[in-house]
């Protein structure tokens, strides 16, 4: 894959362009500000980029206002986020499009480097790939906590690791269990919230996203 | 039939007032009549013989210009219903110290009583209350003194007119009983606006009534600021140091068995990972309660919306605007939401909550409001009162409506000229 890089601290974007090689992917370019990210994204067009929030000039979150930017303009541009900490706000803000091709990660993701590049592909392909901890988040806020409790324990787990990005196969290795009995799950847990069961797992995250982000009916 | 009983009701109840006022101001006069009647009983030619007499009136008045002037407040506050404040300095603590001694604030003492008298008298000398009294016991007797003595001069002068024959004496004894009559329901009024002109607190004193609250405020501050600065050390230290330091060690340990005992290597360099994730995950809480990272980047108004998002709470936010205000204001606005919020879940078991942002004319007011079951109050050393000490320090204000059942609704204001 063809990457673009924008993190403005030299170890970190080093260690990750490393990574990323070691993956056998190819770093096209590197961006150290907001205005250089947004460039890139648009000169290179890349098949996935990692982007972080915080960035010079201001150091505030210029680095997701390029991305989301970007995507404005090219909708649909892969864009996976990375931050120090994870706000449900900029993962509202990134999923609103509803064009796919996102992910949101805590700077951490990256110490399980197989599953970082699992979701850094995934993202590339159209897909979502949340971090748990915002996933975490999403399912204890508000009111979606009390719709979710006639959800069994196994239902809760698993609607969780859907709303990560994770396909049924995937979920099945998660939690070892076999593909066949996680869609048996997905079939009685959406039944029981009412969404439309979707084959396209990107679709059927947004569904679920878009469910738990109803229920907190917040502005 | 009844207006003249409660007129003459009025009266008699104004007569005793003014005989009361007269005793009360007059205390002082009295002393130094006695003392000039003692100097001419003693008169033996010699001027200097009147020394000891005007020392004891000199000491009379010292001693008796605070009881007095506190009997004309209570008198004012009891029969007018205004209250003047009294604004005396009062005296520091006494602490003994390592040496067995008693310090005071001024000076030490052998004994705890010693040092007490001495902080009283250092206290009194330099209290500018003390000289505004004194001041009032010279002027009372020639305003309210002089106002309030004309109803009993009057019964004098009505009693001594009627019990001597003769028509100019009976006379005068009329004049007097017309003036003791029409005058008593009155009279005793002129000692509200001579107590609140001479005996309220001058500019100085409530000057130096600002300035030791902002000496109080600036303490608190950096009390605080210490404080805080002293639990980040801690948690620094109790935590991502020492995890930091066992990461080094588990790599070094991995290093060197990497030539032995491959699988033990890897064990170790997984342990490692972990310790680094959890060191992440502290220094994450750590700087969240430092500095939220969201307010940094978006400001308040986004800021609250993310704490809202991530309370438990159905809360709906509405701000009028995009402000961005000085960050030690927004910071101080942001925590005082998430105290509230955290309070609306904690102790009022609210469900829903609802916040707005709006400013008015003189600044900033953020509303938060839930459906808990009430019966908030700021009690000192409360979080509701850290919050209002927390505002105090840009001249904010917190008003607490809390009625036992709910709901509760907090309201916090903040001066604020960039708007």
């Amino acid at each position: 894959m063809r990457i673009v890089v924008a993190e403005d601290l030299y170890l970190l974007r080093d260690g990750m362009v490393r990574l990323l090689e070691a993956y056998g992917h190819q770093v096209v370019a590197t961006a150290t500000t907001g205005p250089e990210t947004l460039d890139a994204l648009r000169t290179w067009r890349p098949d996935v980029s990692v982007v972080d929030v915080r960035m010079p000039p201001t150091q505030s979150d210029e680095g997701l206002q390029a991305a989301l930017a970007a995507r404005r303009e090219l909708p649909g541009l892969p864009v996976l986020i990375l931050s120090q900490h994870v706000e449900q706000l900029y993962a509202r803000e990134l999923l609103a499009d509803g064009a796919g091709g996102v992910g949101y990660f805590l700077k951490d993701s990256v110490f399980d480097a197989d599953q970082f590049i699992d979701a850094l592909e995934r993202v590339a392909g159209g897909g979502t790939a949340m971090d748990p901890a915002v996933i975490t988040k999403l399912l204890s806020s508000g009111s979606s906590s009390r719709r979710l409790e006639q959800l069994t324990e196994r239902e809760h787990a698993v609607l969780g690791l859907m709303a990560e990005g994770l396909s049924n196969q995937a979920i099945g290795q998660r939690l070892f269990l076999s593909e066949s009995a996680i869609s048996k799950y997905t079939t009685s847990m959406f039944g029981k919230l009412g969404i439309s069961d979707d084959e396209s797992s990107n679709r059927r995250v947004l569904a679920v996203l878009t469910y738990l982000n109803k229920t907190l009916n917040k502005t | 039939m009844r207006q003249l009983v409660s007129w003459s009701a009025s009266a008699c109840a104004g007569f005793v007032r003014a005989c009361a006022v007269v005793v009360v101001s007059m205390l002082v006069p009295a002393v130094w009549a006695a003392a000039a009647v003692l100097w001419i009983w003693w008169w033996d030619g010699d001027p200097w013989s009147g020394i000891v007499p005007f020392l004891w009136a000199c000491i009379g008045t010292l001693a008796l210009s605070r009881p007095v002037c506190r009997m004309v407040r209570s008198l004012v506050a009891k029969w007018t219903g205004t209250v003047i404040p009294g604004g005396y300095r009062q005296p520091g603590p006494v602490t003994q110290m390592a040496t067995g001694y008693w310090w005071n604030g001024y000076s030490y003492e052998r004994t705890s009583r010693d040092a007490r008298m001495d902080q009283q008298w250092r206290t009194r000398w330099r209290d500018p209350a003390t000289w505004r009294d004194l001041r009032f016991t010279a002027i009372a007797p020639i305003t309210m003194g002089v106002i309030c003595a004309i109803p009993p001069a009057g019964v004098v002068a009505a009693v001594l007119g009627f019990g001597h024959p003769g028509f100019p004496a009976v006379l005068a004894g009329a004049l007097g009983a017309v003036v003791a009559i029409a005058g008593a329901p009155y009279a005793w009024r002129s000692i509200e606006p001579v107590a609140v002109r001479f005996l309220r607190a001058s500019p100085a004193m409530a000057l130096q009534d600002r300035v030791a609250e902002l000496t109080a405020q600036r303490a608190d501050a950096t009390v605080a600021q210490a404080a805080e600065i002293r639990r980040i050390e801690r948690d620094l230290h109790d935590g991502a140091q020492a995890r930091l330091v066992a990461l080094g060690l588990s790599l070094a340990t991995a290093e060197k068995l990497m030539e032995t005992d491959l699988d033990q290597a890897r064990a170790l360099l997984r342990d490692a990972r972990a310790g680094a994730a959890t060191s992440l995950t502290e220094l994450r809480d750590l700087v969240r309660g430092i500095s939220p990272p969201v307010l940094n980047e978006r400001g308040l108004v986004d800021a609250v919306r993310a704490l809202a998002l991530d309370s438990p709470l159905e809360a709906a936010v509405s701000a009028d605007v995009q402000l961005r205000l000085d960050p030690p204001i927004e910071a101080a606005l942001y925590f005082g939401v998430a105290e509230l919020l955290t309070n609306a879940v904690k102790h009022a078991h609210a469900s829903r909550a609802r916040i707005s942002i709006a400013r008015d004319g003189t600044g900033i007011v953020v509303d938060v409001e839930d459906d808990g079951r009430g019966g908030a109050d700021v009690r000192p050393g409360g979080g509701l009162d850290g919050l209002r000490r927390r505002l105090a320090v840009f001249d904010g204000t917190v008003e607490v409506t809390s009625p036992a059942g709910g709901p509760t609704r907090v309201r916090m204001m903040l001066p604020c000229e960039s708007l």
